[in-house]
């Protein structure tokens, strides 16, 4: 692995100033007192998936490097694409556009990569920019919390059991829209005598052959897993509560005069990189709004299925009955025929129970396995936040999105200075790459800090009434959207309020976020 | 009875699911069946688990139609307890030593015309025309054939099969007459009223062609196995009685029509059978290759407990 876990920061050069302020911590949410401050920066970067390492390296490129990442995992860098690991898992994206415009990669060696290439890609960022130093691992934040008088922000964390503390002027939040795999709520499940895998967590000790394995979920993941598993397995049996939509992927192999042209020409590689962003703009208007082209979606789609799927009544239950664009748009061109596999079969009973052996469904009969893989997602967190966040006079952030999140442009949230959000409230992409969208995040950020470091500002806040009129007008433009058409997905909560995805296109997106306008903040001295 | 929450509903469905592998198939009582019984109950019972497995298309079909996501998952978990109760059937049936290896039980021919006619148009046909036809289904399974059943046979095991069978039904009928009444009142009303002018659908017609004739074959099975007539009778009346007990559900226009066609069936007097009996003896000469292979949806009922 290219990025091994650094030691502890035993590293004078590493330590910064400790500073005595450690008692003042203002989340008295704990009685017992808080820890000693292990190390303070300008920033404190929580996580250290794409957003993460890029923020850092649009910060280091802005001349700013008193950078701290603090990132739970003792398995290195990579977020996504180190703990995705599953059989098949791949981006859905043209690789071209999902990289970072500013850290181009000429080697892609598909159009389509599979996650161990972009890990790869991951690795070569953070040694490109030597981002190494600024990695702190196994730190999991476990809360953060805003010192109003002092301007700066503690972040505790939790070190292998050991509560630990850290400082920062400011704090970007990059842990991840996808980062906690998440186990469905059926009834029996911690039953389950056989062996359980999540998507999220592959175990590749595990040997499939010859093996009964039940798949629960058929979306982005499950449909990745299943072809590969059915080449491996003595009998797997796919438990389906919705069908999706499924498009066929257009993949092959790069040639290589193309690598050799991207390496001789990188005007070229950019004008790919054009191309693609422009073709998945134009998808936005199949999938975020009731079009034209979201019936020519959907009849590209059930043409897709009709010709790989000849029985009527398998094609019946694969047939999705939402609007494409309302969940995820699937895209695959192996999935429908690995489900019609001898050993393979589709199972659309509602699931009642796990039991000791197998899944128990509505039809009355025990699907007995000898392993269960979980392809159901993360838990998305609509309302709560990933953990406390308290702000400005104690108040709490988790209190304030109870009934929804809600923030300035996706990255500020008034109340709470100095916090960059990234992948906050509404910056959900449906159509085009998320890099586009962090890219967008990275720089806005980037502009903040600066104004709040250069200006020796104590607090950089979003005026309250500037946050609310610009979600009046978010909320407005998503009731048009396909996304609040009706179906349950996760992008909505429970209410139906959608606080995840962006109602535009990517480039609209941008342009929101090109410009901080001081005229929004408060500056706190 | 007032209107059920379905929201309620929905969670004591889903609290009340079982599966075969709760049931010793093997407990002793079989024996109870009398030899003299044993090939008259083959035939009830085949034709009683094909029954309730195209009565599990038809809520198939119906979840595809239902206005709401409430509605949709109760019909989706529905589709599954009458596959169940199908499966269940036929276990009993293996039980008794009715079903060689593997094999199916051979569905008559107007059950082949059935299934075939599900297959092919159940899913064009509107909310109000199953909605309405169901019920009756159900109810005919429910008030009469069951009964009976449980008066003639004496196992142990089938009595404790169909204790829960009995308690899925009567959820069904609770949620089927709910829904009834729901397609007397407002916009439903008016789907509804339109829909009768589409009686002329061939779609629908080919529908009333299978239908018909299957359950005069039914009624003749079930008659000569020892089924007193009054029991069809009652349970006819019991469909327009409950489906009727409000403003609402006698406003539903196929609720009408549904009741008005259950007389016919029960009264064999009535001019209704000349045509309909011809078409039954008729269906005898259709033979089974000219459908062609059973939909995979069929393939996908078994006595097996665990797979
Ligand atoms: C299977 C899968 C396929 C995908 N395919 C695509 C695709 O095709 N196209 C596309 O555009 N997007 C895709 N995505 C979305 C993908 O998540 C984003 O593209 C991108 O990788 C997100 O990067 P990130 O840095 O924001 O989050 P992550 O990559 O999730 O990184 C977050 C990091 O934060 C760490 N962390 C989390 N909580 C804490 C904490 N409390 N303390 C410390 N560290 C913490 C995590 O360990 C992780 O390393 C896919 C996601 C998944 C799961
Ligand atoms: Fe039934
Ligand atoms: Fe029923």
């Amino acid at each position: 692995m290219a990025i091994a876990p650094p030691q502890d920061p035993v590293n004078a050069t590493l330590v910064k100033k400790t500073t005595a302020a450690a008692g003042k911590n203002p989340q008295e949410r704990t009685a017992s007192p808080s820890p000693a401050i292990q190390e303070s920066a300008a920033v404190i970067i929580i996580g250290a998936g794409f957003a993460g390492l890029g923020m850092a390296i649009r910060l280091k490129q802005a001349g700013i490097r008193d950078i701290i990442i603090l990132e739970r995992s003792d398995r290195g860098v990579g977020g996504t694409w180190r703990d995705n690991t599953y059989p098949g898992a791949a981006c859905d994206i043209p690789s071209n556009l999902y990289s970072f415009s500013f850290a181009p990669n000429p080697n892609w060696s598909s159009s389509f990569s599979r996650s161990g290439e972009i890990l790869d890609y991951i690795y070569h960022l953070v040694e490109k920019f030597d981002l190494g130093g600024y990695l702190r691992l196994q730190e999991n934040v476990t809360g953060i919390a805003y010192d109003e008088a002092a301007g700066h922000w503690s972040a505790t964390t939790d070190h292998q059991g050991e509560a630990r503390q850290y400082q920062g002027r400011t704090v970007v939040m990059a842990q991840g829209p996808l980062s906690n795999a998440s186990f469905p709520a059926i009834p029996g499940i911690d039953r389950f005598q056989g062996h359980k895998i999540h998507s999220a967590n592959w175990d590749h000790d595990y040997d499939f052959t010859g093996k009964r394995v039940g798949v629960i979920g058929t979306g982005a993941s499950g449909v990745q897993i299943i072809p590969e598993l059915v080449k491996q397995a003595a009998r797997v049996r796919v438990f389906q509560r919705t069908p999706g939509w499924v498009v066929p992927r257009l993949d092959f192999a790069k040639p290589d005069w193309q690598q050799t042209l991207f390496r001789k020409l990188p005007v070229s590689q950019k004008a790919l990189r054009q191309l693609l962003y422009v073709a998945h703009e134009s998808m936005a208007l199949a999938v975020i709004w009731n079009s034209p082209l979201t019936r020519l979606a959907e009849r590209l789609s059930r043409a897709h299925l009709r010709r790989q799927v000849k029985d009527r009544w398998l094609r019946r239950q694969l047939t999705p009955d939402f609007t494409i664009g309302c969940k995820r748009v699937l895209v695959s061109n192996d999935y429908y025929p690995a489900l019609q596999q001898d050993n393979c079969k589709l199972i659309t009973w509602p699931i009642d129970c796990i039991s000791p052996e197998g899944i128990r469904t509505a039809e009355g009969i025990e699907h007995q396995f000898d392993c269960l893989v979980f392809a159901t997602g993360f838990e998305v967190g609509h309302s709560g936040t990933p953990f406390p966040i308290t702000g400005r006079q104690g108040r709490q952030l988790n209190e304030e999105w109870k009934s929804g999140a809600s923030a300035y442009k996706s990255i500020n949230v008034s109340g709470y200075p100095n916090l960059f959000l990234t992948f906050g409230p509404n910056s959900g992409p449906g159509h085009n790459s998320a890099l586009v969208y962090i890219e967008a995040q990275l720089d806005y950020a980037v502009q903040g800090i600066r104004t709040i470091l250069d200006g020796k500002l104590k607090g950089l806040d979003v005026k309250p009434r500037v946050q609310r009129e610009h979600n009046k007008a978010m909320q407005q433009r998503l009731s048009k959207t396909n996304w609040n058409s009706g179906c349950q997905s996760w992008y909505l909560t429970e209410d139906g309020f959608n606080a995840t995805m962006y109602p535009g296109f990517a480039s609209q997106y941008a342009r929101q976020m090109a410009q901080l306008d001081p005229a929004d903040y408060q500056v706190l001295k | 009875m007032a209107a059920i929450d379905l929201d309620t509903m929905l969670a004591k469905i889903k609290s009340s699911q079982w599966a075969l592998a709760d049931i010793d198939w093997d407990a002793p009582g079989a024996e109870e069946i009398h030899p003299d019984q044993w090939v008259k109950l083959k035939a009830f019972m085949s034709d009683l688990m094909w029954i309730e497995h195209v009565g599990a298309r038809g809520f198939a079909a119906m979840a595809k139609k239902a206005p709401d996501d409430t509605l949709k998952e109760i019909y989706t978990y529905f589709h599954a307890e009458e596959q169940r109760h199908a499966n269940a059937e036929m276990a009993l049936m293996k039980r008794w030593g009715m079903l060689e290896g593997d094999e199916l039980p051979e569905p008559n021919i107007n059950l082949r015309l059935t299934i075939e006619w599900l297959d092919r148009y159940s899913d064009d046909m509107p909310l109000e025309v199953l909605g309405s036809v169901i019920p009756m289904l159900e109810i005919a399974l429910d008030g009469a054939l069951l009964k009976f059943l449980l008066d003639e046979v004496s196992d142990p095991v089938c009595h404790q099969v169909f204790e829960k069978i009995n308690a899925d039904e009567a959820r069904h009928l609770g949620v089927d007459f709910h829904v009834m009444e729901m397609l007397g009142q407002g916009r439903f009303h008016q789907l509804a009223v339109k829909t009768i002018g589409t009686v002329a659908n061939p779609k629908l017609i080919l529908g009333v062609l299978a239908y018909a004739p299957l359950l005069n074959r039914m009624r003749d099975n079930i008659v000569a196995m020892g089924l007193k007539e009054e029991r069809l009778y009652e349970a006819m009346n019991k469909y327009k009685r409950i489906g009727g007990r409000t403003a609402e559900g006698r406003r539903n226009p196929w609720f009408q029509i549904i009741s008005r066609h259950g007389e016919y069936v029960v009264d064999r007097s009535h001019f209704y059978h000349k045509p309909v009996d011809a078409l039954v003896k008729l269906s005898n000469f259709i033979p089974a290759r000219l459908l062609g292979p059973v939909p995979t949806w069929v393939k996908e009922l078994t006595w097996k407990p665990t797979a």
